[in-house]
């Protein structure tokens, strides 16, 4: 009896490992090559291909076919199919094309979403067949779609923008303090908190928001280690900064639900005139008075308070195209310059294109907040950064916020928390 | 005239067989296999042995969860077996206006989990309804952190899980009340037993083997309880992510482009083994009790 059990379980489990051999065959691919696409820059375009945005429709969906439009009439031939994916889910939907090998040849993907892509060989090194790209583009967008440990560059940036603070002027004045003249380094941000909240007796805050890895990065905590392979931030450094946000936390110089992660974030708060301060893109200030007119004429901008974070979008090519110069060709005509001040002047977002930087729709402000916030944004592009690279996945994020909150709570150390927290992602890292 | 075939069962269960195959035991093994693997969305799946299961004994946030659904099950489990049996004794009587409170108790069941949810955390934000009364009519001095403390986020979602399955369990009871005698109870009162002897000596036996039942639902339910904990810790756990619930943890490690597969398999494979065990402790108990 005992042998015939045996014998059974080693069949299944002979099973499963033959299972396992079958059932997982495709092995993890990534390397430092990168795809590299088999057509040069002169190739002839012609031919169908297809082009996927973000939830641009129905709002841009005359600007976009214009573009396809112009786009077919310079190549004779070409036949472009538009696809847009709704704003929610996108990374899944992007997910399982890739899974499934049906990407589209042109796909507009930020820089986290296009890593992993780049990573199984799945995109094209876009710059291996434009070697223009580096002087066309800004410096900050080409280098947002290279990666570490990777060789090439995985997209063009497509446009840009960044954050700026916000500061809600009768609250300053409420609390004695004067917006024209906000704090201007986060040391004099948590000074104005506390004068806030002892002049209006706790009632108002200032800050509403945790930190983060883009905060660690301003105060030049080094990430990630050189090669890429180990993160690296539980330094003392960050773990002061830590400190110097629970001392705030348990003043109450902040609300006390930014740490169940279900607090409605710092922009509505900041929309909902809950808060004195936020950060934003440059348009966010006309969402603010939209939503709540009564903060009309009480918003005023200013640069942030360190390096600003650099958002980019882009176009990829997928690797499995069957049409690469085509696909090339069209990725570069959306995201060329004409085509992108055409589009940043019906949406408030920024060109990528170094030829851009000249126009004064973007540098010249009529003397409005809105044109004020616009070109203050404009202004801050230039010494913008990535902050957050893009190799921490969302498991990664979530578990560095957690151990954050558990820091900022009191219930462990910072120190502790920044150690948990780069173990944890170390392992999540090389999983 | 035989119409019939040696095959013709087979062809008739072929398609339960099939749906069986393909999206229970095919999905099943899958999961075996991939948690011995790193296995991710794109790309990976290479055999990694016991690493993922080796990972699992020093994860401190399996701790939490693997606590906390304890919790879940410990405080859910006596309150789901015994309010719903009152409930349903309450409302089995015919009086005018009954209908009414058999739909009050009922309505909780048919709302959304994720609406309810929703209603739950406006009631206990700092600023909402709980807090508020409570400060108007001073008992606290100043708004309890239901929804940021971690036991207190798992309280309130404990107690909404309650009051959501309340109407659940009460219908159940309601069914097996109607098989238990008449005669009993009326036999029961002529000899002068209270309602209370008459509760605990002829209803309680009486819905003995639904009561064995619905423990069981409630302890499968309870270790893995999900919309409850995400909504209200906002889907990331809690402060510290120490109120995740084991099936958070198995969505939050597979989502994404860089979700470990693997990983979250292995967690799926400790969340089978933590549900079978209440299960068979609780068929083993009703085994001897019915032969008892």
């Amino acid at each position: 009896m005992r042998t015939r059990r045996s014998a059974l379980v080693a069949l299944l489990a002979a099973s499963a490992l033959t299972l396992a051999g079958c059932g997982l065959g495709s092995s993890d691919s990534s390397g430092d090559g990168g795809a590299k696409p088999t057509v040069g820059a002169d190739a002839q375009v012609t031919g169908a291909v297809s082009l996927q945005t973000w939830a641009l429709k129905p709002k841009f969906t005359s600007y976009v076919e214009g573009v396809i439009k112009a786009f077919e009439a310079k190549y004779p031939g070409t036949k472009v199919t538009w696809l847009d994916q709704p704003g929610d889910g996108y990374d899944k939907k992007v997910l399982s094309q890739a899974s499934a090998g049906d990407l589209p040849d042109v796909v507009n993907l930020p820089p986290d979403f296009a890593l992993p892509l780049a990573k199984q060989n799945l995109l094209l090194d876009v710059a291996a067949a434009d070697p223009k790209i580096k002087d066309e583009y800004v410096e900050g967008g080409v280098a947002a779609y290279q990666y570490q440990g990777l060789n090439g560059t995985f997209g063009y940036p497509w446009y840009l923008n960044t954050d700026i603070d916000y500061w809600n002027s009768d609250k300053f004045a409420a609390a004695g303090l004067d917006a024209k003249n906000p704090p201007k380094t986060f040391d004099e941000l948590f000074a104005a908190a506390k004068v806030m909240h002892d002049k209006t007796g706790g009632k108002e805050y200032l800050m509403s928001r945790l930190p983060g890895i883009g905060d660690f990065t301003n105060a030049g905590v080094k990430i990630l280690s050189d090669d890429g392979k180990k993160f690296t931030f539980n330094t003392p450094e960050a773990a002061a900064l830590l400190d110097k946000y629970r001392e705030a936390y348990k003043a109450g110089y902040l609300p006390r639900d930014i740490l169940t992660q279900e607090y409605l974030g710092n922009s509505k708060l900041f929309t909902q005139s809950k808060v004195a301060w936020t950060t934003g893109g440059g348009n966010a200030i006309q969402d603010f008075t939209k939503d709540n007119p009564s903060l009309k004429g009480k918003i005023v901008p200013s640069p942030a308070l360190d390096t600003p974070p650099l958002y980019v979008q882009g176009l990829s090519v997928s690797a499995k195209t069957k049409n690469q110069a085509a696909a090339i060709a069209l990725a570069r005509f959306v995201t060329n310059a004409e085509n992108q001040a055409a589009f940043a002047k019906i949406v408030n977002i920024f060109p990528s294109t170094k030829a851009s930087a000249s126009d004064p729709y973007f540098s010249k402000s009529d003397g409005t907040p809105e044109s004020d916030a616009k070109v203050l944004a404009f202004e801050s592009l230039a010494k913008a950064k990535v902050l957050t690279p893009p190799i921490i996945s969302g498991a990664t994020n979530d578990f560095i916020g957690q151990q954050i909150s558990l820091a900022i709570s009191g219930k462990i150390t910072s120190q502790a928390a920044l150690d948990a927290a780069v173990t944890k992602a170390n392992q999540l890292l090389t999983q | 005239m035989r119409y019939q075939r040696w095959f013709t069962p087979w062809v008739l269960v072929i398609p339960a067989l099939t749906w069986l195959l393909v999206f229970n035991l095919w999905p099943s093994i899958n999961t075996v296999i991939l948690s011995f693997t790193n296995a991710k969305p794109l790309g990976g799946g290479t055999f990694v042995g016991l690493k993922n299961f080796e990972t699992l004994l020093h994860d401190e946030q399996l701790r939490w969860a693997l606590l906390n659904s304890v919790i879940y099950m410990v405080v859910c489990l006596p309150f789901l077996t015994i309010i719903p049996l009152l409930l349903a004794v309450l409302v089995e009587k015919k009086l005018p206006g009954i209908t009414f409170f058999r739909t009050a108790f009922y309505t909780p069941v048919v709302a959304s989990a994720v609406v309810v949810a929703l209603i739950w955390q406006w009631i206990l934000d700092d600023r909402g309804l709980v807090n508020g009364l409570a400060e108007k009519l001073g008992v606290i001095s100043g708004p309890l952190p239901f929804l940021s403390d971690q036991w207190l986020l798992l309280l309130s979602a404990i107690s909404l899980t309650i009051w959501k399955g309340l109407g659940y369990y009460m219908i159940i009871y309601l069914a097996a009340l109607g098989n238990v005698g008449r005669e009993l109870h009326e036999a029961a009162a002529v000899d002068g037993a209270n309602a209370l002897r008459r509760f605990v000596h002829i209803t309680i036996p009486g819905v003995r083997g639904t009561m064995i039942l619905i423990s069981i639902l409630i302890s499968v339910s309870a270790l893995r309880v999900f919309s409850e904990l995400f909504i209200l810790s906002g889907g990331k756990g809690g402060p510290g992510g120490r109120d995740n619930s084991v099936v958070m943890l198995i969505q939050q490690y597979s989502q994404g482009f860089e979700g470990n597969l693997g990983y979250a398999s292995a967690l799926s494979i400790v969340l089978f083994f933590v549900t079978v065990v209440p299960m068979l402790v609780l068929a083993r108990l009703n085994r001897r009790g019915a032969e008892a």
